[in-house]
């Protein structure tokens, strides 16, 4: 069983196709990153994938659940931290997680709570509000807050854009402790983030998913110099 | 239970803006304390009148900063974050309905309270006036909802202000609304907020031949709709703001 399976997956906005047919495979503990331009699908991939949004075609399967039928029930395994930081901004960080606990119905909400700032060492932020944390401390909140109810399958999207290279290299640290623990699939603009974190990399460009292999494999196959050529050239179509 | 950890959050989130208690609290008993200074001679100044159009005065204000709220809740991605979960539609409706309960009870208190300091006598009217208050604010709440859910936080200073203003100019809290002319009385009866006034006038003064069945009417098609409509544009705007 997959972790995560679609079937010829659509989503249309009135007139503009955002993703075309979309098959996918992701096995259970996987780190999956999902890599493509501005407006390549990734985000709108992502919010049906976690049941945010509808599709407008194809079938998702998570765990053997359908999507359609069990939203609730994979509701409950799955978390996000979208693109843009999503906190509480006038509740403190302590507050932010013990409202997400309750969000999730955490039985053990302390011990998870405690768990997590330490894993994220939010100590030293704990009392602070959210909206005045810098972008790094947001981010690791976000993330953090999205472990709460030990989900199955996480979804990243974009976790870290904007940060500073010690911070990205902060996050990555947290996101590679997750690998093989739980399925991750993350979206990125850093080719060298998607290249060093994943087991494999899907290239999507204007909604439709153009390939799946290891960063490795993508390099052999194009012939190219590095990951970020191979990348480039796979996204154009060889074009460049 | 969710609903209530979330009208939790949102409540922290309102009394932890210090802007929204100035307009909602302050405000409003510094009008009630100012007009007493005047001796205008018209009825609506009066203690017994004045003091539940300030009530409803003090409501077009959680309109405006519940909108407010619900629109930085949609711009943040909050509710993208929550989206995911599984709270139901109904959490987050009752969740910032339940949400300003406690800060209308507040606002009542406080007025009352204000008005006895400046010689109103106590009487179980004002027990009476706390009950029926929270159902008259569920029109506000709906309206605050659906502005926060229809425009963006720039957006709802303005679209709110237009409600604090209605409230002023067609409930009769400042005028009567004969004084104007026959085409503007018939504006505030079609308007909504008349109605609340008179509901909440004659809930203050226990003399229910304040209130017409007309006030009763119209207050209740005004909040089924409006809180209909609320929950249905919340629900298909919730998640719909995409700026890529
Ligand atoms: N709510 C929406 N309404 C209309 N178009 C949208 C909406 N959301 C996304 N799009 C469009 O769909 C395409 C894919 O967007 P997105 O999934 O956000 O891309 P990515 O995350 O890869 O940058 C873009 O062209 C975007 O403009
Ligand atoms: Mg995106």
């Amino acid at each position: 069983m997959y972790s995560i399976e679609t079937k010829n997956l659509v989503k249309k906005f009135k007139d503009k196709i955002a993703v075309n047919g979309v098959d996918l495979m992701i096995n259970k503990g996987e780190l999956f990153a999902l890599l493509g331009t501005n407006g390549a699908g990734k985000t709108t991939t992502i919010k049906m994938l976690s049941g945010l949004i509808l599709p407008t075609d194809g079938e998702i399967i998570i765990e053997g659940m359908d999507m359609k039928k069990d939203t609730l029930k994979i509701k409950e395994i799955l978390n996000v931290s979208p693109q843009e930081t999503a906190v509480a901004p006038n509740l403190t960080v302590k507050e932010n997680l013990e409202f997400m606990a309750g969000v999730y119905q955490i039985e053990n909400k302390e011990t998870k709570i405690n768990e997590l700032i330490k894993q994220f060492r939010l100590n030293e932020v704990l009392d602070k509000k959210a909206k005045t944390l810098s972008g790094g401390w947001q981010r690791k909140l976000s993330i953090a807050l999205s472990l709460i109810n030990d989900p199955h399958i996480l979804f990243l999207d974009e976790p870290t854009l904007g940060l500073d290279v010690i911070a990205r290299k902060e996050l990555w640290k947290v996101i590679e402790g997750l690998k093989g623990k739980i399925t991750v699939i993350l979206t990125t603009h850093y080719m060298e983030e998607a290249e060093s974190l994943s087991d494999r990399v899907g290239i999507m460009s204007d909604g439709k998913l153009i390939d799946v292999d290891t960063a490795e494999n993508f390099i052999k196959k194009t012939g190219a110099k590095n990951f970020e050529d191979a990348f480039v050239a796979v996204a154009t179509g060889g074009e460049l | 239970m969710r609903m209530l950890n979330f009208a939790k959050r949102n409540f922290l989130e309102l009394i932890r803006d210090p802007l929204s208690l100035v307009f909602e609290i302050a405000l409003p008993i510094f009008l009630l304390f100012i007009f007493q200074q005047f001796n205008i001679p018209s009825e609506v100044y009066l203690l017994e009148n004045f003091t539940p159009a300030i009530v409803l005065f003090g409501f077009s204000f959680i309109t405006l900063f519940s909108a407010t709220l619900i629109a930085k809740d949609r711009s943040s991605s909050l509710l993208i974050r929550l989206g995911t979960s599984p709270m139901k539609a109904s959490d987050y409706i009752l969740g910032y309905v339940v949400s300003l309960v406690p800060i209308i009870l507040v606002q009542d208190i406080l007025f009352f309270v204000t008005a006895m300091l400046m010689g109103l006598d106590f009487t179980v009217n004002m027990i009476l006036t706390l009950f029926v208050s929270i159902i008259v604010s569920v029109l506000f709440i709906a309206l605050g909802i659906l502005i926060g859910s229809l425009v963006s936080e720039k957006g709802t200073g303005g679209l709110g202000s237009v409600i604090v203003q209605l409230v002023c100019f067609t409930s009769g809290m400042y005028f009567p609304k004969e004084l104007v002319g026959k085409v503007f009385a018939k504006i505030c009866e079609i308007l909504p907020f008349e109605s609340c006034l008179n509901i909440v006038r004659a809930a203050f003064n226990g003399n229910m031949e304040i209130v017409s069945t007309r006030n009763i009417i119209t207050f209740i098609a005004y909040t089924t709709v409006v809180l209909a409509v609320a929950v249905i544009v919340f629900r298909k705007n919730m998640v719909a703001d995409n700026k890529q």
